[in-house]
This record gives structure tokens, sequence and C-alpha cells, in this order.
């Protein structure tokens, strides 16, 4: 256990926090074999905000997983923050999510044993790191959690406990956060609220975050829309509207 | 249902295996008891026959009273008669006594606390040994021996050795090897020389004394017809004339009632402990997987199961694993049997080998006890699974209703717990039969078990809060976590405590249990004895000659020797020790503790007052100026007047009386002597006097020569291996519960799937997350130790209470209660080893889409 996280991401602006090359992903063999990705290279710089879209079984949560250092690919590199994930041992890999990657998942995810503060400096605790209380006062500021931190998870609607679930990947000051389908399991009234803190994360903070999601809305705040078909990009346009985001899906269907 | 019920257990393997552990290892023990004791049994028996069997009749002189370990003796020459019976082909006196032989000048006698047999040989149609080489002793001085001892000394046909006799060393001439029976059968770990009748009534002061007649019958006359014919020419009534084979059977059935019941008893007490235990960790097993299967129970409700077939799919699983495990656990008996007897081999107290008998009684009880307690465990959470709405199936995260009664278990482990300590208390107090005060002992201690482990559910919290912080400054982030997994579900933690609990209780019980034994016995040397040597007899029927206090009295350096002797008696239906002192020097030696009376009594005992140990003037209901009427074991009556009473458990537990008094009471070949109390002159070095002492009588080999230490040492090592088996054997309970730790995880670490997913994702090592388990096992295991010890203390401390006026003292056992906490810390950690493994394997991304 190393006891300090590493700092916040000191890659020049223009810097490309993930950067993936040649990504293939296959399940099975022969008859059977899936190809989840087929050749994908992508390049995510600091401080923006991507979204990744695309229908149903198209590989987004593979790209996403292998990105973050959960999967491996078939073939292909990741670089995240500068270090090649291929080659790392489970240890290694476990201690770059720790330091480097921050998590927002669509299930929030929470330990329903522990308060909402507790759960927000889960990840440092783990590390055995102490959260800066000025960034996390901010957080928590940000998150408008500040009445009910000592709640536990039961206690707390699905948009409290989610971001609950994104401060804690925040409070680390990690390189990027992912998220998989992060307003999933929201409605759209709170997964504005969730979308509304991710946003505050990027504009605010520099914070660099790449979301799955099935939903244009949400696909609308992001400064990039990453379009997925068969394991493949076949579309990678910035800021874009939800109807536009709309119009593409329906050509990729 | 069935079909439902085989398939469920199919596909929770691990967990039905771990259940079945549970239950498993307890039926084992059950059964390899059963198994070993009619083992023994069958040994017994079979030995007895053995010996028996060239012998028609048998006749032996009646005890004047039951229950006594002392030999009895009837008069030889009644042979002279015996002989004259029509159809008697050959009768011989028998005496069956205790010595051995001195082969080069080693010792060979017994091993393992078996005898030293020394028997008188009788003619060769009669004798149960036959010698393979050599011959039979015919005169005087001849011996032979049988062949185990003639290969562990070497001892060769013609070599002139020595015999160890109540008289002194005599040196005899070995003109035999011989084999008992056909040669197959052993008499466990005892040693056998036998000699001519003369020279064993000589030495060992018998004279126209036997043990028993026997006699064998002419050719065509029944053992049931010559019996009959001896007894109408012996019409005595204090003579048992017996035929060959009920003798052999009554012998083989007092024996067994010695050692193979107290083996069964004592085992299956400890068996009972283990399936206790396997009991708690089945019921929360169910408990647990009942709470997990929610949503599946209310999905087949909600497609028409009725309330009645989701009680019968539960207990048909607990049926199954029951019945599964019984029929391993009879198998794994046998191999336990086998390896018991194999043990008992080793340390030199081999069973006749007879094979495995696996009867039914055995099956049977192993089947009904294993599937019994299985079901009856499981009838709780099986019907809390009926209390299951079809609706559950439904909602998300739906969890089981609150059963109707939990509001009232408090009070109910209250109502029990109360109980409890009645049954204790009236277990310790009242003056019923053993038997019952044992179990109703036992019952209330069981009762208290169970009050515990339903009432530690409202300590874990607690106890998680004090523990969480040396843990979280430990481990940090990870600990805290296990702190919380702990506290979660405190109904779930505090059972799987309380299996362990239950384990280390006794365990601490047993320790102060015994420590209390020990502790009785060297108080009573520090506070009793003034003297600093010992000489007492090694077996021997426990008498010494009267020779060796003289020879004593003779070494330099020696102030006092004071004699001490004694036989059994009956008094009213009690068996007690009559003890003989000499007034005069016994102040010297030995301190009474008066409850009324002082040494001044002791010079006017005369042959008719007598002093009487606390305890048993209670028991008998005699105070001073009372009288008390004794039955000796020679069949001699006296009456005494009570003068004074003392207290002593221990040293002098019996009734007192001056030698001339004890005289007239003993058997002809008991010397009235059994122990020599040994003052040291001021100045003289104990070590020097002791020496001496034993250089004086070396040719004494029964005289036994000790220190005050050397005695206590005795004592302690004694008490030591009894310690330890007692240790071995809840051993089993404890390992029992650990298998609980493991259920328990496992089943918690399947709940919590998602969670570990979650936890690896966000940088939780491997390393980190089999810590995290290893500290929630060790917190349950702490709570279990604890509340163990606690328990443990408490009835260790009300047993040696209740039993104070038996000399027993509470010693609080410091160092071995630090031993069993870090005991079951490790435990802890062990039990957690293969859930950690399980859960650090996890795919953290199988794990994170698990639902
Ligand atoms: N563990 C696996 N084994 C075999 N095939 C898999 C596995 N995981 C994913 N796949 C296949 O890979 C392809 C991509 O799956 P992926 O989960 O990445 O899709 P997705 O875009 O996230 O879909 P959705 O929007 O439904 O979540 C699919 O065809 C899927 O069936
Ligand atoms: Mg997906």
């Amino acid at each position: 256990m190393s006891a300090e996280p590493e700092a916040a991401p000191v890659m020049a602006a223009t810097g490309d926090v993930v950067v993936a090359t040649d990504l293939t992903k296959i399940y099975g063999e022969g008859d059977s074999e899936v190809r989840a990705l087929d050749g994908v290279s992508v390049s995510f710089p600091k401080g923006q905000l991507a979204a990744v879209m695309g229908p149903s079984g198209s590989g987004k949560s593979t790209l996403m997983h292998i990105l973050a250092g959960l999967d491996r690919p078939t073939g292909g590199s990741v670089l995240v923050d500068g270090t090649e994930l291929a080659g790392l041992n489970d240890q290694k890999l476990t201690l770059l999510r720790r330091d480097k990657i921050g998590f927002v998942f669509q299930f929030f995810n929470l330990l329903p044993m522990l308060t909402a503060k507790e759960n927000i400096e889960l990840p440092m605790k783990i590390a055995g790191a102490k959260p800066d209380p000025e960034w996390e006062a901010t957080l928590v500021e940000a998150t408008g959690l500040g009445t009910r931190l000592t709640h536990k998870p039961a206690e707390l609607s699905g948009g409290q406990q989610q971001r609950v679930a994104v401060a804690r990947a925040l409070l680390s000051k990690p390189a990027v956060i992912f998220g998989d389908e992060p307003t999933g399991n929201l409605d759209s009234k709170t997964s504005g609220e969730v979308l509304d803190l991710l946003r505050r994360a990027v504009d605010e903070f520099g914070q660099t975050v790449i979301m799955v999601t099935h939903d244009a809305s949400a696909a609308a705040i992001a400064d990039r829309v990453l379009f997925l078909r068969d394991g493949k990009i076949v579309r990678d346009a910035g800021r874009l509207s939800a109807g536009e985001i709309l119009d593409t899906i329906k050509t990729l269907e | 249902m069935l079909g439902l019920v085989l398939r469920g257990l199919a596909t929770r393997k691990l967990r039905s295996a771990l259940t079945a552990i549970a239950i498993l290892l307890g039926v084992t023990m059950i059964s390899g008891t059963l198994v070993l004791t009619d083992q023994i049994d069958r040994a017994f028996v079979q030995i007895f026959q053995a010996g028996n069997a060239k012998i028609d009749v048998v006749i032996k002189q009646k005890p004047p009273f039951e229950n006594v370990q002392t030999s009895v003796y009837l008069n030889a020459t009644i042979v002279d008669q015996v002989r004259k019976v029509d159809g008697v082909k050959t009768a011989d006196p028998f005496i069956q006594t205790e010595g051995y032989l001195i082969a080069n000048g080693e010792s060979l006698n017994s091993t393992g606390g078996a005898p030293s047999f020394v028997f008188t040989s009788v003619a060769e149609d009669l004798n149960p040994y036959t010698p393979i080489e050599g011959r039979l002793p015919e005169a005087s001085g001849e011996v032979a021996v049988a062949k185990e001892i003639a290969a562990k000394g070497d001892v060769a046909v013609g070599s002139k050795q020595q015999l160890a006799t109540q008289d002194g060393i005599k040196d005899v001439t070995v003109v035999g090897i011989l084999q008992y029976g056909n040669g197959d059968t052993s008499l466990g770990g005892s040693t056998t020389v036998l000699a001519t009748l003369t020279d064993v009534q000589q030495w060992w002061a018998l004279e126209g004394k036997a043990s028993y007649i026997y006699v064998k019958a002419q050719d065509g006359v029944s053992q049931g017809e010559l019996k009959d014919r001896i007894r109408s020419a012996l019409p005595q009534q204090d003579l048992i004339v017996q035929t060959g084979r009920e003798d052999a059977d009554e012998q083989a059935g007092q024996l067994n009632d010695l050692i193979g019941k107290i083996i069964r008893y004592a085992l299956l007490a400890f068996a009972g402990v283990a399936i206790l235990v396997g009991a708690f960790i089945i019921y929360n097993t169910f408990s647990i997987t009942v709470a997990q299967r929610t949503r599946e129970f209310a999905m087949l409700r909600t497609i028409g199961a009725s309330r009645r077939q989701i009680l019968a799919s539960v207990i048909g699983e607990a049926f199954l694993i029951g019945l599964l495990a019984s029929v391993a656990g009879i198998v794994l008996g046998l191999g336990l049997a086998w390896g018991l007897g194999k043990l008992f081999g080793a340390i030199g107290f081999g069973l006749p080998a007879t094979g495995l008998i696996l009867s039914w009684q055995t099956v049977i009880v192993c089947l009904a006890v294993g599937i019994g307690i299985t079901v009856l465990a499981s009838i709780f959470p099986a019907l809390r699974a009926t209390k299951i709405a079809p609706i559950a199936a439904l909602r998300e995260g739906a969890t089981l209703p609150v059963g109707r009664f939990a509001k009232f278990s408090p009070i109910i482990a209250v109502i029990i717990g109360v109980l409890g300590i009645a049954g204790m208390a009236y277990g310790l107090i009242s003056s019923g039969s053993t038997t019952g005060r044992l179990t109703t002992l036992a019952g209330g201690a069981i009762l208290i078990f169970l009050a515990v482990a339903m009432l530690s559910r409202y300590i874990v919290r607690p106890v998680v809060s004090v523990l969480g912080m040396p843990i979280g400054a430990v481990a940090g982030g990870v600990g805290r976590i296990a702190s919380e997994n702990a506290a979660r579900n405190p109904a779930r933690t505090a059972v799987t405590a309380a299996a362990l609990m239950i384990g280390i209780g006794l365990v601490v019980f047993v320790t102060i249990f015994v420590g209390g034994i020990k502790a009785s016995f060297t108080g009573a040397i520090d506070s009793s004895l003034k003297s600093e040597i010992t000489v007492s007899a090694r077996g021997f029927g426990g008498t010494i000659p009267a020779a060796v206090l003289p020879a004593v009295q003779g070494v330099e350096g020696v102030q006092t020797a004071s004699p001490v002797g004694g036989t059994a008696v009956q008094i009213g239906n009690g068996g007690y020790a009559l003890i003989g002192i000499d007034p005069t020097t016994l102040p010297d030696v030995y301190a009474f503790d008066w409850t009324d009376g002082s040494d001044a009594l002791l010079g006017t005992l005369g042959t008719d007052k007598a002093l009487v140990e606390s305890k048993i003037a209670e028991e008998l209901k005699v105070k001073p100026g009372g009288t008390i009427d004794v039955l000796s074991i020679s069949g001699a009556k006296a009456t005494f007047t009570v003068v004074g009473t003392y207290t002593d458990p221990t040293i002098l537990n019996g009734i007192v009386v001056d030698q001339p008094a004890l005289k007239p009471l003993l058997q002809s070949n008991a010397t009235g002597l059994n122990t020599i109390f040994v003052r040291v002159a001021d100045g003289t070095s104990v070590e020097t006097v002791q020496a001496g002492v034993d250089e004086a009588l070396k040719q004494f080999p029964t005289a036994q020569v000790q220190s005050n230490q050397e005695q206590k040492d005795q004592a302690a090592s004694g008490v030591n291996t009894i310690l330890v088996i007692f240790y071995a054997l809840l051993a089993l309970s404890v390992v029992i519960s650990l298998f609980g730790i493991v259920n328990t995880l496992v089943l918690s670490i399947f709940e919590r799937t998602r969670e570990i997913g979650m936890l690896r994702a966000v940088g939780t090592t491997r390393r980190q997350l089999r810590a995290m388990i290893r500290w929630e096992a060790v917190i349950t295991s702490i709570i279990g130790g604890v509340l163990g010890v606690l328990l443990g203390i408490l009835f260790g401390w009300a047993v040696c209470k209740g039993l104070e006026s038996d000399g027993l003292v509470f010693v609080f056992p410091t160092s071995q209660i630090i031993i069993f906490l870090v005991l079951s810390i490790v435990a802890g950690v062990l039990a957690a080893i293969l859930p950690a493994r399980r859960a650090a394997k996890l795919d953290v991304l199988a794990a994170l889409s698990y639902e």
C-alpha cells in the first residue's frame, strides 16, 4: 500500500490522458467468435467530457472496461496518464486504478453500511491516504450533499446516491473518470443533477470524464460524442445537440 | 419438490458440503465411540473367555459389600472338599496379585496404567497360559513369564532374575516363556509372571488363601452339572460358585463397567458437544440461505407453491444433508475407531485384534442423531421461509419478514438463561444421585450457552465499535469495512461466534476444573504436611511390608517416621477409607485442620473412638458424640464413637482411628501400612535423607519414596494427561465451529459479490480484500473467544465453589486464557483462508455485473 496517492495529472492541457491504439477484443472461438472491439484507436485529451454511444452490443462497455483497466484487450495498447496497461500484473493494474482512475457505475455501488461521507472517502481510505479537507469540502458543496453526509445509502435517493458515487470518484483527483451509464438507473430530473455535477467536474475542476450512455440528452452535455457499431468507431463528433445525436443513432440501427 | 431440493443441493455444492461437515464430524465421533467401545467390550469378553477356556467351574469369595476395588480371598483349604466332589477332574487354588520381574536390574512392569500381574501356576489342564518354551513353574523359586515380557527384557529360559513382591525382592529362576490362550490375545499393556502357589502365598502374606478355586470337569460332566454338585457340597453363603463361562462374562462386565462404559459416556459427551456446535452452524446456514433465497421462494409462491411445500422443500434439504452427513459420519467413525485402536496400541495399551464391529444400534443412533439434529436446526429457518409473501418476488431487494416471535426473543433468552443457571445451581448444590446432578449440570450449561448465543447479537455492535478502533489503526480502510461487515447482520455473526464460544468455553472450563483438582492436591500437601518425604505403596493393593517402617526409622537424619494404614469399609450404604494412624508421631508430620476438636484428641482414641473428615461427617450425619458402625472388607465389624471432625478431602480423607483399632479389621494379607510420612531433622538436607531412605528401601520395590515436590509433580502429570485428552476431544468442536465461520463468510461473500467487484474496481488489491475478510473472521472469532472465556470462567468458578468441600480450589488460569484468546484469533485467521481466496479470485467485471 503506497501511502500517498499520486498527484493530479501534470500533463499539459493538450496532452492525452487516455490513448488507445488499434484495440481488439474477441470473445469465444471459431464459429461463436464475437469481435466486441474491432480495431479501435482513440485518444481523450485532458479536461474533456466524452460520451460513448451506440446500439446495444456495439462494444461500449467492452471499450470502457478495457480503457479503465478492468479488462484486457485481445490486441492493441492502452496508455492511461502515460502508463502502458499491457503487461501490468493484477496488483499493478489495481494500484493504477486506485491512483489514476475514478468510477461511476450504473447501480450506484455504494457500501450500504457506510455513511455517505465514508463512502466518498472509501477509495482514499483503502489507499491509506488522507483526503484533502478543502477539496472534500468543495466537493460536498458541489454535490449539495452537505446535510446528508451522515446518512446511509438506504436513506438517500437514487440521485443523491449517484452524486455520492461521483464525489467518491472525484475525491482522489484521478487522471480520468469512467462512467458506464451513470444515469441509466435514474429518472430525468435526478439524472440531470448527476450530469450537471459531471459537467462541473470538467469545467470547474479540470477533470477528464468518459461516459457510456444510451441517453441522447446525457450525451448532449458532452464535449465530444463517439458512436460505436460492431466494435468500430463509426463517428467521432464534437458537441452535438440531442436531436443530432438521435439522428446519428437512427442511421446506425 | 424433491427434484427441486436435489437440484438446489447440487447447485449449492460448497455450501451444502460445509453444512454437512458441521454435522458429519459429530456423527463421526458418535460412530467412532460406539464402534470402539463395542470393540473394547468384545475384547474384554474374549480375554476372559480365553482365560477361562479350560476352566469349568470357578469358586470365589463373596465380598462383604459391593463396589470395592480391594481383592477378597477365600480359604484355600476348601480345595480338598472340592476335589472329593464327583465329576471333578482337577481343582487348584489360584491367586491373582501384583508384582513384576526385574531382569538384569531393569523393572519389567506394565505400561499405560495396566496392572503388573503375578499369577499362581495351576495344573496344565486348567492353566490359561501354555509354555511356548520351557515349562510351567513347579518348585519354589521358579517362575515363568509371558512372551511379551521375555521380548522386552531379553529374558532367557534358565536365566536367574529377580521378582518384586510385597515382601521385597526375591531371587527366581525363569523356567518358561508363556503365551495366553491361543497366543492372539494380549492383556492390554499388562505384564504377567507365573509362580508357584506356596511362593505367592508366602511372598504376598496370603498363607492358606486363594483368589479362586479353578475346577476342571471329568469328560462327560457338563459345566452346569458340575457347578450344581459343587454348590451342594459347599453350601457356605459367602462362597460364589459359577461356571467358567459365567465368571468370564461377569469379569468382562465388571471391567467393561469400569473402563468401557466410562470411555463410552465420556466420548459420547464430547460427541454431544460437537453435535450441539454443529446444530448452531446448521441453524445459521439455513437462516442465511433462506434469507438469500427470499426472491426464489416468493417466485415459487407466485407460481402456486403452498406454504407447506416451501416448508417441505427446506426441511427436505436439511433431511438430505443430514442423511448424507450421517452416512459419511458412520463410515468415518469406523476409520476413527480403527485409528484410536492403533493409537492405544502405540502407547502400550493394545486391544486384542477383534476387528471393527458396526452394530445396528450404532447405525440407528447415528442416523437418528445426525438427521434429527439437522432437521431440528432447520425448522425455524424453514418456518420463516413459509412467511414469505408471493409479492416479494416483484420487489427489488425484498427481505425476509421478521418472525412473529422476534420481539420476544430477548425475553425468551433471559428465561432460558435463568433456567440454565437454576439447573447448574441444582446440579452443584443438591444431594441427589451423581448421574442426576451431572445431567442437570450439563443441561443447565447447555441452556446458558443457548441463552448467551441468543443474546449475543446485542453485543456484536458494541464489541465491533471497541475492536474497530485498533483494527482500523492496523488495517486502515479495509479494517473499517471488515468491522462494518461483521456488524451488518448481528444475529448471523452472533450465532457463528456462539458455535466457537461453546468449544472455547468448555476448554476454559476443563482447564479451571482440572487446575482446581491439581491445586487441591498441591494445596493439601503444602498446608497439611509437615513432613518432607513420603513413602507410599506402588500398586500392590496399596500395602507395604511392615519391615519398611523400622528401615526408614533407622536412616540417619530422620526425625519422625509416622506410619499410616487403612482399609476399605462400608458405613451405611457408602464406601469409605478407615485410616489407622500413630497418635504419638502424627502431629509431628501432619497438621489437622480441626472443625471440632484438637490434637489432644489423638492420644485418647484407643480402640473405640474415631475422628471423621467433615464432609463425610455431613454425609453420615454424625457429630462428635455420635457413633458409626463399620463393616470392613475382611467381613469384620466394629463400632466407633466420633470424638472430633477435621477437614481434609485429599490426604486423610476418611475416618481416622488409632492403629490398634484398625488391626482387627484388616484382611489377613494386609500389613496395615500404606504410607509413611517422614520428617527430616532440623538442619539436615532433605536430599541426603531421601537418598538414605532410597538406599534403605532397596530391598522393598513396592515402596516408593517421594519428596513433596515429586508427589505434586506426579499428581500434576496424571492430571495433565487427562487435560490433554480433554483438549484433544474439545478441539473437534472448535474445528467444527471453524467450519461455521467458513460457511458464514462464504455465504456473506456470495451476497456481497457486487460490492467486492466495486471495491476491486476502485483499487482494493487482492491482498487487501483477503485482509478484509480475515479481519471479519477474526472479529467473529474474538467475539466467540471472549464469550467462551467468560462463560468458561463462570462455569469453572461455579463448579469449583460447588465442590469446595471436596477440596476443589478455583485458580484463575491467566496464562492459559491469554493462550486461548490468541488461539481463537488464529482460528479466525485459519477460517478466513478459503473464503478470502474465493473472494480474491472473483473476476472484477463478473462481480460488478452480478445481480
Ligand atoms: N464476457 C463475454 N463473453 C462473450 N461475449 C461477450 C462478453 N461480454 C460482452 N460480450 C459480447 O461483446 C459484444 C459487446 O458487448 P458490450 O457489453 O461491450 O456491449 P454494449 O455496447 O455495452 O451493449 P449494451 O448497450 O447492451 O450495454 C456483445 O456482442 C456481447 O454479447
Ligand atoms: Mg454495456
